[in-house]
C-alpha cells in the first residue's frame, strides 16, 4: 500500500522532481532566501506581526489601493456592517461578544487573536445559535436548529470544538445569550449563507447565465403547459379565455353529434353550470 | 483507477508529498454554502481495479474549501475551513483527538491553503477576508498577515524555488507577488479583466506564474516582465477553478473548471490544449497532479465523485 511507508516522520517528503533536476530561468528579481525558519526570517525582517486580526472594516480602508483604478464589487456580507452595528447598540449590556471577543482574552499576548475572533468572538454565532443550546458544544450547531430541518446530518457533537481542543483553554460553554442577540446571530448567519452564494455566482457569471438560460428553455418548453394552466386560471376565476357559445343548461340538450364525450357528465347528475364546470377546461366542449 | 463517492460535494484534492498512494480530498455540505465539512484520507489500491480505500476522515463544523498536506511530517493535514478557522490534523490519530490544533485569525472563509514545499515549516492560507496569513507550527498565532488585496484573496501558491517568495490570486483582478520579508507586495499583476480565482509557480521555473480567471482563459507571466503574458490558453467554457503546473514537466499544466472539465495543457505549444477530460457531472472544483507519480491525476468536484487516473486514460475506467 504505503510503498515507502519507511519513511521517518519528521524527515522531509521524497526529493521534488524539479529539484534533482535543478531550475535555470537565468536572473530573477527575487532576493536570496534567508537561512533559518521561516518565522525566524519574518521576525528578523521586522514584518512579523503576530496573531493581527484584521477585520471587516479594517479591509475596506485599504480598498482604494486597487491598482487597477476601478471599483471593486460590494461585497456581499458587507451589509453585515449593520449588524455589526447593532451588536454595539446592544453590546454594552449584553456582551456577550466583545467580552470573550477582542476584550479580556484578547490581550492574552500574541496568542490572543485565537481567542480573540475565535472561538468565541467572531465565529460565536455558529456555535451561539444552534450548539449551546443543543448541549452545550461550540460549533458546528448552527444550522441546526435554525435551519437544519431538511438539510440534515448536522452537528457535530464535541468534535472538533469540544474539550478535546487542545487551543481550548476555558472550561464549560458560557451561558447562552439572550433572545436578541441569538436572533441577530441568525441574521447574520443568513447573511453569510447568502455571501457565499453571491461569491460563488460572482465567480461563476456565467454559469449562472447558463443556468438562467436553462430556465427561460425549460418554461419555452412548457409553453403549452403554461397555457393551459392560464385559461384554467381564468376558467376558475369566472373570466372567459375567449368567447365561446354557453352550452346549453342541463338534461336534454342534445350535444354536438362530434362530442367525443357525450355525455360522460350525467354520471354525477345534471349539468348544472357547463361554463363553470371543470371538464369543460380543457376545452374539450369548446367546439360544441 | 476507481473512483469513490464522497458523501459532501468535492471542493479540493491533494497528494500526498510523501506516499504516493495516499491522497486526502476537502468536502462540503450543500455545495458548501450551509453545512458541515470533512476531510477524507484515501489510500489508493495497488492494483487499478481494486476499489478505493478510505483511511480515515475527519468532521468539521463547517465547509472545508482546501487542504494541504505537510511537508515536514508524513501525517499531517491543514485544513481551511469556511468558517475561517484552519484545523491540523493528524492521520496516525483517531478523529476523537483531532484535530491537534485549531487556528482562528480570519474572519471570513479561507479559500486555499498552501503548505511551503521548500522550507517545510510554514503555510500560508487566502482568506475572503482580503488577507493572505502566514503560519508556521512553532508559533501560536500566525506570523504576519497580507493586507492589500481590495477583494476576496482565492488562492495563494509559494515560489517553489525561492523559498521567502509566494503568489497570490484576488477577486480585485490582480495577482500579486510577495515577499515573506518586504512590508508590501513586490509585484502586482493586472492579469484579467475578470476576477482570478487561482495561480501556481512554474516548478521548473522560478519565475513562471500561471492565473486562472472567471474569464475562461489561463494566463501564463513571466515576473519579470509581467506586462504582457507569455502565454493566453483559452478552452474552458466558463471560468477556471484551479490550475497547476506539473511538477515532472516543464511545460504542462491541468485545470479544472466550472465548465465541468478537466484540461491539460502545454502552455509552450500554439495548439495548447492536450487532453481534455468531461468525467464530472457537476463543476470540477478540484484537481491536482501526483508529485511521486508521473501523470498520475486526481480531481474532485460537486458530483461528489473523487477520480484518480493516469493522464491519457479515461478516469471514468476500471
Amino acid at each position: 500500500m504505503d510503498s515507502n511507508s519507511q519513511q521517518q516522520p519528521g524527515s522531509g517528503p521524497p526529493a521534488k522532481p524539479w529539484e534533482r533536476t535543478g531550475a535555470s530561468s537565468g536572473p530573477t528579481p527575487f532576493k536570496p532566501p534567508s537561512p533559518g525558519s521561516t518565522s525566524d526570517v519574518v521576525e528578523a525582517s521586522g514584518t512579523a506581526k503576530p496573531g493581527e486580526i484584521v477585520s471587516n472594516s479594517d479591509t475596506n480602508t485599504v480598498a482604494n489601493r486597487n491598482s487597477l483604478g476601478r471599483p471593486v464589487p460590494t461585497r456581499p456580507w458587507e451589509q453585515q456592517q449593520t449588524y455589526g452595528n447593532m451588536y454595539g447598540g446592544y453590546g454594552s449590556g449584553v456582551n456577550y461578544n466583545s467580552g470573550y471577543g477582542s476584550g479580556m482574552y484578547g490581550s492574552y499576548g500574541g496568542y490572543g487573536g485565537n481567542y480573540g475572533g475565535g472561538l468565541y468572538g467572531n465565529n460565536m454565532y455558529r456555535g451561539g445559535y444552534g450548539g449551546l443550546y443543543g448541549g452545550g458544544m461550540y460549533g458546528g450547531g448552527m444550522y441546526n436548529n435554525g435551519f437544519g430541518g431538511p438539510m440534515g446530518g448536522y452537528g457535530m457533537g464535541t468534535g472538533p470544538y469540544g474539550d478535546q481542543d487542545p487551543n481550548n483553554p476555558f472550561g464549560g460553554p458560557p451561558s447562552p445569550p439572550g433572545f436578541w442577540i441569538s436572533f441577530l446571530q441568525m441574521m447574520q448567519g443568513v447573511v453569510n449563507i447568502f455571501g457565499r452564494i453571491s461569491v460563488l455566482i460572482d465567480q461563476n457569471t456565467q454559469a449562472f447565465h447558463m443556468f438562467m438560460t436553462a430556465l427561460l428553455q425549460l418554461f419555452d418548453r412548457t409553453g403549452m403547459l403554461y397555457g393551459e394552466l392560464a385559461r384554467f386560471v381564468l376558467r376558475i376565476l369566472g373570466i372567459k379565455a375567449k368567447p365561446r357559445k354557453v352550452q346549453g343548461p342541463g338534461r336534454g340538450e342534445p350535444l354536438a353529434p362530434h362530442n367525443p364525450r357525450g355525455n360522460q357528465n350525467y354520471i354525477e347528475g345534471p349539468k348544472a353550470a357547463p361554463t363553470g364546470a371543470w371538464d369543460n377546461v380543457w376545452g374539450n366542449n369548446t367546439s360544441s | 483507477m476507481p473512483a469513490f463517492r464522497t458523501p459532501f460535494n468535492g471542493y479540493s484534492v491533494k497528494f500526498s508529498p510523501f506516499y504516493e498512494s495516499r491522497l486526502a480530498v476537502a468536502t462540503a455540505q450543500n455545495f458548501g454554502i450551509l453545512g458541515n465539512g470533512r476531510v477524507h484520507v484515501f489510500s489508493l489500491p495497488p492494483t487499478p481495479n481494486a476499489p478505493i480505500a478510505e483511511l480515515i476522515s475527519f468532521d468539521t463544523a463547517d465547509g472545508v474549501y482546501d487542504l494541504a498536506w505537510s511537508e515536514s511530517h508524513d501525517s499531517l493535514l491543514v485544513a481551511a475551513v469556511a468558517d475561517g478557522s484552519i484545523k491540523l490534523f493528524d492521520i496516525n490519530l483517531p478523529p476523537t483527538q483531532n484535530p491537534l490544533r485549531s487556528f482562528q485569525e480570519h474572519v471570513r472563509e479561507i479559500h486555499s491553503v498552501d503548505y511551503n514545499p521548500t522550507r517545510r515549516d510554514s503555510f500560508i492560507t487566502a482568506s475572503w477576508d482580503d488577507t493572505i496569513k502566514l503560519w508556521a507550527l512553532d508559533r501560536p498565532a500566525s506570523i504576519r498577515t497580507f493586507k492589500e488585496h481590495a477583494y476576496c484573496v482565492y488562492s495563494a501558491a509559494w515560489n517553489p524555488h525561492h523559498t521567502d517568495v509566494f503568489a497570490s490570486a484576488s477577486g480585485d483582478c490582480t495577482a500579486r507577488i510577495w515577499d515573506v520579508r518586504e512590508p508590501g507586495s513586490t509585484m502586482i499583476i493586472p492579469g484579467h479583466d475578470f476576477e482570478i480565482l487561482s495561480c501556481d509557480w512554474n516548478k521548473y521555473d522560478g519565475c513562471c506564474i500561471a492565473t486562472g480567471s472567471v474569464d475562461k482563459s489561463i494566463r501564463v507571466w513571466d515576473v519579470r516582465s509581467y506586462r504582457a503574458p507569455v502565454s493566453v490558453l483559452n478552452g474552458h467554457g466558463y471560468a477556471v477553478r484551479r490550475v497547476k503546473f506539473s511538477p515532472h514537466q516543464r511545460n504542462l499544466m491541468l485545470s479544472c473548471s466550472y465548465d465541468m472539465t478537466v484540461c491539460m495543457w502545454d502552455y509552450t505549444v500554439e495548439d495548447a490544449l492536450m487532453g481534455r477530460y468531461d468525467h464530472h457531472t457537476e463543476f470540477a472544483v478540484g484537481v491536482d497532479m501526483s508529485v511521486l507519480v508521473e501523470g498520475l491525476l486526481a480531481s474532485t468536484g460537486w458530483d461528489e465523485m473523487v477520480y484518480v487516473w493516469q493522464h491519457g486514460t479515461n478516469p471514468k475506467a476500471g
